[in-house]
């Protein structure tokens, strides 16, 4: 691991434990938002979640929100902050191959979303108990996909937007309606129709159905699937041409 | 060119928009040489540097580091200089030691001791001062050992004793046989280290060569100063001073005679003053700095000839990242 692409994954999984807003809005955020919301409508199987336990929907849902925070939030604003400084010229002229801090940036994001994962499962098994998988196979490739596309377009993200700042702003307006719309909020059930076709719209929404509705079995949301492939492959294209160093 | 070649630039050009930054632009550095890019903001000089380094693509011209293209092998090249950036960052939480793993896959520590970083390995960068940063920049510069060494604004920030040491390392590099090439508008350091300077101004060298010929060339006048007692003006006055070969001036007043003129003139009036029996106890002379030399000459107001005034250069970069 002492090439050059294997130091600065190890440095940038080392930064990301020390920046206290991946640490909040990665790690913390979801699990406090998943304890309020899914101990706020009861265990009793309910029309409104499709016939589910509420406290496993949303188990099943929150895995997405860890998703979107590092998505829109983490990556975006450490992306913006880097160029803002000139820490990816110095990376440049360093020799740092061309496509390294590309590569770096998706495994640092999708170890976030992995570790952060772990936690909130951690504390929802002995709090609301983890509902059965029913396709396992598609929990995880809708999971993989949504992380990979969401990390990527917070690498598109942090290319586009001139400042950290500015990234934190425009993240936070992305993340709280994808949020509350598409993964952590209340059920499409309870949502007006408005609502409810704005939510439809939302990428996260499409990864959250991919992902909840194969883990508790409630449909096979294959279109959802095929949209998150297709973001997924699209966003990594672009964002690791456009973080080539 | 000669097989100590480092860098060898002919005709360069970059253009960024309608303004030409760099306008036909020869370099050479070789190894072992100290070459001083100097000139005003906005001379060029740091967008030169970067198309050495594979850092910009130029609009003409050819490059060859190290015999590669920068062009054509930007990360070959990249990998092979050793870079200390102009306004460029680390990482605030990124860890002294930490970055010179990252960067050098080794711990360096003979290089922190020698620039007095080894008591901070463990601090954060932002907790660095402005000079204990620029300390660090040279030791991931070096940190590789690289053959040719770029440094943007070197002692920016640095105390004389900081600024001293990091002189007497650059010292040591040209003795290790590294080419360096060296980028400040601070002429009493282009004068102090460099073997070689290039005067830049509005995108073109206006002249190069050894300090002490561009001093030469343009410095102006030696100025001698000493005292003159009036029973002596009868052997030696200012009329018979004057007519010194070299000797482009003379005033006199109460007793204190100054005079202007070539350093041939130094000699001559010396030869003068002791065959008229007068050794002056306070003669001075006042030999004319780089900075004398070229500070008229970089910063005239307006162009150079046929050209538009190059404002200073913002960091457009090649890559949508930087």
């Amino acid at each position: 691991m002492n090439t050059a692409l294997g130091r600065l994954v190890r440095t940038e999984l080392t930064l990301m434990t020390r920046e206290p807003l991946t640490l909040t809005f990665v790690f913390i955020f979801p699990v406090v938002t998943m304890l309020i919301i899914g101990g706020a409508f009861g265990t009793k199987p309910d029309v409104a979640f499709d016939w589910v336990n509420p406290s496993h929907w949303y188990v099943a849902s929150y895995l997405t929100v860890v998703i979107a925070a590092t998505g829109l939030i983490m990556v975006p604003v450490h992306l913006a902050s880097y160029r803002e400084r000139g820490v990816l010229r110095r990376f440049a002229a360093a020799g740092f191959p061309r496509w390294s801090f590309a590569v770096a940036q998706l495994v640092t994001g999708l170890v976030a979303v992995a570790a952060a994962s772990a936690v909130l499962l951690a504390v929802a098994a002995p709090t609301y108990g983890l509902p059965s998988m029913h396709h396992a196979a598609g929990v995880v490739v809708g999971f993989v996909l949504g992380a990979l596309a969401f990390v990527s377009i917070g690498v598109l993200l942090g290319t586009v937007l001139p400042s950290a700042r500015s990234a934190q702003a425009v993240g936070l307006v992305l993340f709280f309606p994808s949020f509350l719309l598409g993964a952590g909020g209340p059920p499409p059930y309870a949502m007006g129709s408005a609502l409810r076709t704005v939510a439809g719209y939302l990428p996260l929404t499409r990864v959250t159905d991919a992902v909840r509705d194969a883990w508790l079995g409630v449909g096979t949301a294959t279109g959802s699937l095929l949209v998150v492939g297709a973001l997924a492959v699209a966003a990594t294209a672009l964002a690791v041409r456009r973080s080539a160093l | 060119m000669t097989d100590t070649a480092v860098v060898v630039v002919r005709g360069l050009r970059k253009s960024y928009g309608s303004r030409a930054v760099v306008d036909g632009v020869d370099l050479d550095v070789h190894a072992g040489e100290i070459v001083g890019l100097v000139g005003a903001n906005g001379a060029g000089k740091t967008t030169t540097v970067e198309c050495v380094q594979g850092l910009r693509r130029p609009d003409a011209g050819t490059l060859r580091v190290l015999s590669l293209d920068p062009v054509a092998q930007p990360e070959r090249v990249r990998a092979l200089v050793g870079s200390q950036l102009q306004s460029s960052a680390l990482p605030d939480r990124l860890r002294v030691g930490e970055a010179v793993r990252l960067f050098g896959g080794r711990d360096g520590n003979e290089l922190l001791e020698q620039f007095g970083l080894a008591e901070r390995r463990r601090s954060a960068f932002a907790s660095l001062s402005g000079g204990e940063r620029q300390r660090l920049f040279l030791v991931l510069a070096l940190v590789n050992a690289p053959r040719l060494v770029i440094l943007d604004e070197l002692t920016q920030g640095l105390d004389p004793a900081a600024r001293r040491n990091v002189w007497a390392a650059v010292d040591q590099l040209r003795a290790d046989g590294t080419a360096v090439l060296l980028v400040t508008h601070e002429l009493d350091e282009a004068e102090r280290l460099c073997d070689r300077v290039v005067a830049m101004r509005a995108g073109r060298v206006l002249d190069c060569g050894a300090p002490r010929d561009l001093v030469g060339r343009h410095g102006g006048a030696v100025r001698i100063c000493f005292t003159l007692p009036g029973d002596m003006m009868s052997r030696l006055g200012p009329g018979q001073l004057k007519a010194l070969p070299g000797v482009e001036d003379v005033s006199y007043e109460t007793s204190a005679l100054t005079m202007k003129g070539s350093r041939a003139a130094i000699a001559h009036l010396g030869a003068a003053l002791a065959s008229a029996g007068w050794v002056p106890p306070d003669l001075s002379v006042q030999m004319p700095s780089l900075e004398d030399a070229l500070v008229d000459l970089l910063e005239r107001a307006g162009p150079a000839p046929g050209l538009h005034t190059a404002e200073p250069a913002l960091p457009e970069l090649t890559g949508a990242l930087r």
